[in-house]
């Protein structure tokens, strides 16, 4: 039970970095690679908030939400709004986001330095929890629930809202989309805000459950959400929080019972066996592209 | 200053061999990061045969290591190709992305890898070799792009299915991209390794992966230079900062990123976009004598088509129901039809583009089942056409008719490295024969124009130009007078005619049926599915089920205006507006989603 | 057509790199042969031209955070040697932007700026691509944090200050296992790493010796943070303590998280371990924390006790092993440069085979026949947030 619940706990962490991953992909069908970088400037700046400012963890949230929708405008303004209508958009897009990542990282290292920086201990109570005999901490209880709720509340969000049904014409056909008059740009400014707010806080989480935030966290956690997003299906936002979980109790698994030396095989194994037996991942639907 | 520069010198021509790996897939269209993986195989796997000392006295221990890594890169592409040559785009990029990273740690948990360790290596590489290794890359890559085999990965990036109607086995050419990529990238691993005189496995990382695809993009994918000039810009961007006098730092990633960006934000083609080139290096070749000798056409009346109750069904919807149909060699075989009565079907399930549910079928001797692949029947000299213009966009009109002529051609690559005149000859008997079409559809003053430039009705003729460069037995047009208004209509009414006359057989899909009548030999008419009239186009016009088909058809203006044509006694005046201004109208609006699907079932209301 | 632009290409790269070149090839010429040799020697030793040390860190990239400490070190120690008098350095460093291939670029720029010793580069599998192009250039090269087996083979120009995990660990092993009388232990490595791989079997081998157990061994990923999985995997052994061969990015959480899910057996760490990170970092949960090093923070030497003040002050936050080590590598360089009184690649070559008991902040360091480092490690207990002594 303590092994499955682990695997459910790192996976919820995958999860969460990966739900704002795969709103983008799903809607806009770019792979925004920055997103590693709004990811670490979440747990960075958070942390430079909370030393200086002492705000307390329930304030922080939604001061890093903002944080992540403004980088997520800029991303979208900057790194791929201008490739919009050219043929190697996909290409391009995947290169400029690199680069636009690439530039959010070492602003950060001007302003606080390679080392790793933290939390302080107290700003988020360590509680125990026994669960079904097995020991969790309440943050980690926190984080699932955070990663549950989101999923729900953005799947709900896609399928029933004004701005969803903006998004999924979008994801349909962006050209009938202008014409039917959606502003496009602006419904793609708003996914980015979207995904980048939830990578923004996802960063902040994972640095509390791990006590640690360098300049490489997103980048360990981007290729395992990569994973998760193939393993979920592309695009589908279920399928991000499903595969998230499912990642984390193979991982869990491989450690305990074939070697932890093999543990990323298993991941990545997992991940090359779902592209090729089943390349819409196990909860999306494949598009199907019009010949 | 080469001693001071030349590990830069060596590492500009390395890392422009890791980009030309990342090139040779990215021009056929396919994104794969498996690049390192590939190479940090053959670079740790060629520590295990490479000798110390010349083998039999004169072979050189680096060139065994290479040859030995450049077939392990081939190798390994090649299994790695067979499950995911069928993925696209960014599934393609992660599948590949974890195959490397399963090589990385497969190496790191191997013990005669020294794992995290790392292993050395001799020093073998240095400037004039990776120079010289770069300069037969490049080679290679410059030979490639002119020859018939460059031509099929250029189609392929662009369209593949148009490709595959060309008659290119497309998954086979995919394959030998990835093939090549291999090969390329097995020769980086093995010369990065005896230059840099040590390896670990985390040296082939993502982070790896990824900064070769940027050098490949930077550079540019449509030209060869492009890896070369990607690798530069990226290679001495540091060395410049360094030398200007930056401080060793943050700055110095955030200046390179920037400039990254602004590169892939303001050069859609790389850095080799800026070296001003014609689009198309070829002019038309309008000598006769040039052409080739072509194999005769059947003889006119051959029975190149015979259809048996042929049907299709999508999920319990009938698309097509038992249709018999024979072409013959020298007629234009109209079909027509209201919306969504299945025609685009019929000729896709004649193509092989979509598997027959139930019924026979033969075309040009090859039975339609599911195992009969689309390139194969173009092979055999079926070429067409589609409903929504599939150019090579951004090739050149040219350029396109080349493509059309892959079935007609030789493959020229191997006789362009070694410059044989025979290579010449034969793409001079190429480009002779596409000039010709060209000439014939009217394009002759727009050949050097980018396919994707020109105007719709252009475009429909490049379409037909392309496909009579293969010198089909059978033609497939499907809508080839959609946007043209009645004089080109009337040109192309001839253009058919003609191409009947020199024994081609034409099967056309239509709605300006006044075309039609004026056109075609017989009409078969399709309702929904179903054959409800066939015979000469006077029987046609006269048929009351054909114009009580039009009629109760709630589709598109175009319907209407082919009841109106019918209905008209008198052809002259049928509806005077153009057909192709509505048909442009109608799949821009709601109807548009079936109007523009060649493949998905029509029948769906 | 092609052909031409093609060549057009070629030559227009070459103009640039020509351009390049040129503009440093004037800035290179400071060092004329023969214009580093002094008079007098020792303390008196003077010599008139200000002596070219290059430094290639990771400043940037995976390892910036060690190479940030370990530049800080180096300029507040070249900073502090200048005021003597006598012998100035003129300090450069560069970053690799842990990218060997950048690594490799930046010592041919070095080297042909006419650097007479370089001090570098921040990671081991680093230097064993840089550090044969100094040895074929003869140029002498001072690793400061290289501590996997291999290095100083390269050739006779290949100095380190850096103990190796085999003269740390073995004596870490034994004060553990007499003090705490430990007889199973679980060992958990990064196995991607080349430090903390030499780390581990630096470990197995002390274990082996001491005949302790070992119950388990677990690898993760030097990107690695979350651990609970492995240590819950840890806990089942049941062991008598955790032996673990990390960089102190996996150190504090690593820790943090063994205290969380309830294991409060001894943690035995490395050289790794040895920051002051893991006191800020860890907090409470780095109680108890093993950790053999190459430098005690604690010591009362009064070297470095100044060392870690002026650090401190200069830098706003407290040095680490990467950093002593970086300060004391610039002192044996002075050393090696006073004794023959000389600036010269050959001359430091030279002084620093000759180095015997050199006081340092890592205390008095020799450099054995081997041209590593020999100095006492100490074996450091955590307790009331503090290193201190494991006696």
């Amino acid at each position: 039970m303590q092994l499955f619940l682990d695997g459910i706990f790192l996976g919820s962490i995958y999860a969460l970095f990966a739900i704002g991953f795969t709103l983008v992909f799903g809607i806009l069908d770019r792979l925004n690679l920055a997103h590693a970088a709004v990811f670490t400037a979440g747990a960075l700046v958070g942390i430079e908030i909370v030393t200086r400012l002492g705000v307390p963890i329930w304030l922080l949230i939604p001061m890093v939400l903002v944080l992540g929708a403004v980088l997520g405008i800029l991303i979208e303004r900057i790194a791929f709004r201008p490739l919009a209508g050219r043929h190697d958009a996909h290409f391009a897009g995947l290169i400029s986001s690199i680069a636009f990542g690439a530039i959010v990282l070492s602003v950060l290292q001007a302003m606080y330095g390679a080392d790793t920086r933290r939390f302080p201990a107290d700003i988020f109570p360590r509680t125990r929890v026994e669960i079904l005999g097995a020991t969790v901490s309440l943050l980690q209880v926190v984080i699932l629930i955070v990663s549950v709720s989101l999923m729900i509340v953005l799947t709900w969000l896609v399928a029933k809202s004004k701005l969803g049904r903006g998004m999924r014409t979008i994801a349909e056909n962006p050209h009938a989309a202008a014409v039917l008059g959606l502003n496009v740009g602006r419904i793609s400014s708003t996914t980015f805000a979207l995904s980048s707010a939830l990578g923004a806080v996802a960063g902040v989480l994972f640095t509390l459950n791990v006590n640690a935030a360098s300049l490489g966290i997103g980048h360990a956690v981007e290729l395992k959400a990569l994973a998760v997003i193939v393993v979920g299906g592309m695009g589908s936002l279920p399928g991000a929080l499903i595969g998230g979980l499912i990642l984390g109790v193979a991982e869990v698994l491989a450690v305990n019972y074939i070697g932890s030396s093999w543990r990323d095989m298993v991941a990545f194994g997992l991940l090359f066996l779902i592209l090729i037996l089943r390349p819409q991942g196990l909860f999306g639907a494949r598009k199907t592209r019009e010949v | 200053m080469l001693t001071e520069y030349s590990s830069l010198i060596t590492l500009i021509a390395l890392t422009a061999i890791l980009a030309f790996s990342f090139y040779a897939v990215l021009i056929a269209g396919q994104l794969s990061l498996a690049q390192v993986g590939l190479a940090s195989l053959a670079a740790f796997t060629s520590s295990l045969v490479v000798p110390a000392e010349p083998l039999f006295g004169f072979i050189p221990p680096l060139l065994i290591g290479i040859v030995f890594g450049m077939c392990v890169g081939i190798i390994a592409a090649f299994i790695l190709g067979l499950p995911v040559i069928r993925l696209r785009g960014v599934f393609l990029a992660i599948a590949t992305l974890a195959f490397g990273e399963m090589v990385r740690i497969f190496l790191i948990n191997q013990s005669w890898t020294n794992g995290a360790q790392g292993m050395s290596f001799a020093k073998l590489v240095g400037i004039e070799i990776a120079w010289i290794a770069l300069a037969v890359v490049a080679f290679w890559f410059w030979r490639l792009s002119g020859s018939r085999m460059g031509r099929a990965f250029a189609a392929i990036r662009e369209d593949e299915l148009a490709a595959t109607t060309m008659g290119i086995d497309v998954p086979r050419y995919r394959m030998a991209s990835f093939v090549i990529a291999g090969a390329v990238a097995g020769l980086y691993g093995v010369l990065l390794a005896y230059f840099s005189r040590f390896a670990d496995p985390n040296e082939f990382s993502f982070t790896a992966a990824v900064d070769g695809l940027v050098t490949a993009v930077v550079g540019g994918v449509t030209f060869f230079v492009g890896p070369v000039l990607g690798s530069i810009f990226l290679s001495v961007l540091p060395e410049v900062q360094r030398v200007v006098g930056i401080d060793a730092g943050w700055i110095r990633p955030t200046i390179s990123g920037v400039l990254l960006l602004v590169v892939i934000l303001f050069l859609p083609g790389g850095l080799s976009g800026l070296i001003p080139r014609r689009r198309s290096a070829k002019r038309l070749i309008v000598d006769p004598s040039e052409r080739p000798d072509l194999p005769a056409l059947p003889a006119p009346g051959t029975e190149l088509v015979r259809l048996q109750g042929l049907g299709k069904s999508y999920g319990g919807v009938h698309a097509v129901r038992s249709v018999d149909l024979t072409v013959a060699a020298g007629e234009v075989l109209g079909l027509i039809g209201p919306n969504g009565a299945g025609k685009t079907t019929l000729v896709n399930m004649v193509t092989a583009l979509t598997t027959p549910s139930t019924g026979r079928g033969t075309v040009l001797g090859i039975p339609l089942n599911d195992s009969t692949r689309a390139h194969r029947l173009a092979q055999a000299g079926v070429a067409r056409t589609f409903q929504q213009i599939k150019l090579f966009n951004r090739l050149s009109a040219l350029e396109n008719v080349l493509v059309g002529g892959y079935r007609i051609t030789h493959d020229t690559l191997l006789r362009r490295l070694v410059f044989l005149p025979s290579a010449r000859r034969f793409e001079r008997e190429a480009v002779a024969m596409a000039s010709a079409q060209l000439i014939r559809v009217g394009l002759g003053d727009k050949a050097a124009n980018a396919a994707g430039d020109l105007s719709y009705g252009d475009q429909r003729r490049l379409e037909i130009a392309r496909a009579l460069a293969s010198h089909p037995s059978m033609l497939v047009l499907d809508e080839p007078a959609a946007g043209m208004n009645h004089v080109e209509a009337g040109r192309l009414s001839e253009l058919i005619r003609s191409l009947a006359a020199d024994g081609i057989a034409v099967l056309v899909i239509e709605h300006n049926v006044r075309m039609m009548l004026a056109t075609c030999d017989r009409i078969m008419v399709l309702n929904f599915g179903e054959v409800i009239a066939s015979g000469t186009p006077a029987d046609i016009a006269r048929d009351p089920k054909v114009l009580e088909a039009y009629l109760g058809s709630s589709g598109s203006d175009a319907d209407a205006d082919a009841a109106a044509a019918l209905a008209a006694e008198d052809l002259a005046e049928a509806t005077a507006r153009s057909v192709g201004e509505h048909e442009r109208g109608v799949s821009a609006s709601g109807d548009g989603a079936n109007e523009s699907d060649d493949t998905q079932p029509e029948g769906d209301r | 057509m092609r052909r031409k632009l093609l060549s057009a290409a070629v030559c227009g790269s070459a103009l640039l790199l020509a351009i390049t070149g040129c503009s440093t090839a004037t800035d290179t010429g400071t060092t004329a042969d023969g214009g580093l040799t002094g008079t007098g020697s020792g303390a008196d030793c003077v010599i008139d031209s200000a002596i070219p040390i290059g430094a290639s860190f990771s400043l940037t990239g995976a390892a910036a955070q060690y190479g940030a400490s370990q530049k800080n070190a180096l300029e507040l120690a070249v900073d502090d040697l200048n005021k003597v008098g006598g012998v100035t350095y003129e300090l450069t460093v560069e970053d690799d932007a842990t990218d060997p291939k950048q690594a490799i670029q930046v010592f041919d720029t070095l080297i042909a700026s006419g650097a007479s010793i370089i001090v570098g580069p921040t990671l081991s599998n680093t230097a064993k691509q840089t550090n044969p192009i100094a040895q074929d250039a003869q140029v002498p090269v001072l690793g400061v944090s290289n501590t996997a087996a291999g290095i100083t083979e390269i050739g006779d120009y290949i100095f380190r200050d850096s103990l190796t995990e085999d003269a740390v660990i073995p004596q870490t092993v034994k004060a553990a296992v007499d003090t705490l009388g430990i007889k199973k232990v679980v060992v958990m490595y990064s196995n991607d790493d080349a430090f903390t791989e030499s780390g581990y079997q630096a470990f197995s081998a002390a274990l082996q010796d001491q005949n302790v157990e070992v119950a388990d061994t677990l690898t993760f990923s030097k990107s690695d943070t979350d651990f609970r999985a492995l240590l819950n995997k840890a806990k089942q052994s049941d062991a008598d303590a955790i032996v673990v061969s990390g960089l102190i990015d996996a150190a504090v959480p690593l820790v943090s998280q063994a205290r969380e899910i309830g294991i409060d057996t001894p943690i035995i760490g490395g050289n790794g371990f040895n920051s002051p990170a893991l006191l800020t970092g860890a907090g409470q949960a780095a109680e108890g924390v093993i950790v053999g090093a190459a430098w005690n923070s604690a010591s009362d030497n009064e070297q470095n006790v100044k060392f870690i003040a002026d650090y401190t002050a200069a830098y706003d936050g407290a040095p680490d092993q990467f950093s002593a080590q970086a300060y004391a590598g610039m002192q044996i360089i002075d050393q090696a440069v006073r004794a023959q009184c000389s600036g010269e690649r050959e001359d430091i070559k030279a002084g620093l085979g000759d180095i015997t008991d050199v006081p340092t902040v890592l205390g008095d360091v020799s450099l054995n026949e081997n041209r590593d480092a020999v100095h006492d490690a100490l074996v450091q207990i955590v307790a009331d947030g503090q290193f201190t002594i494991l006696k």
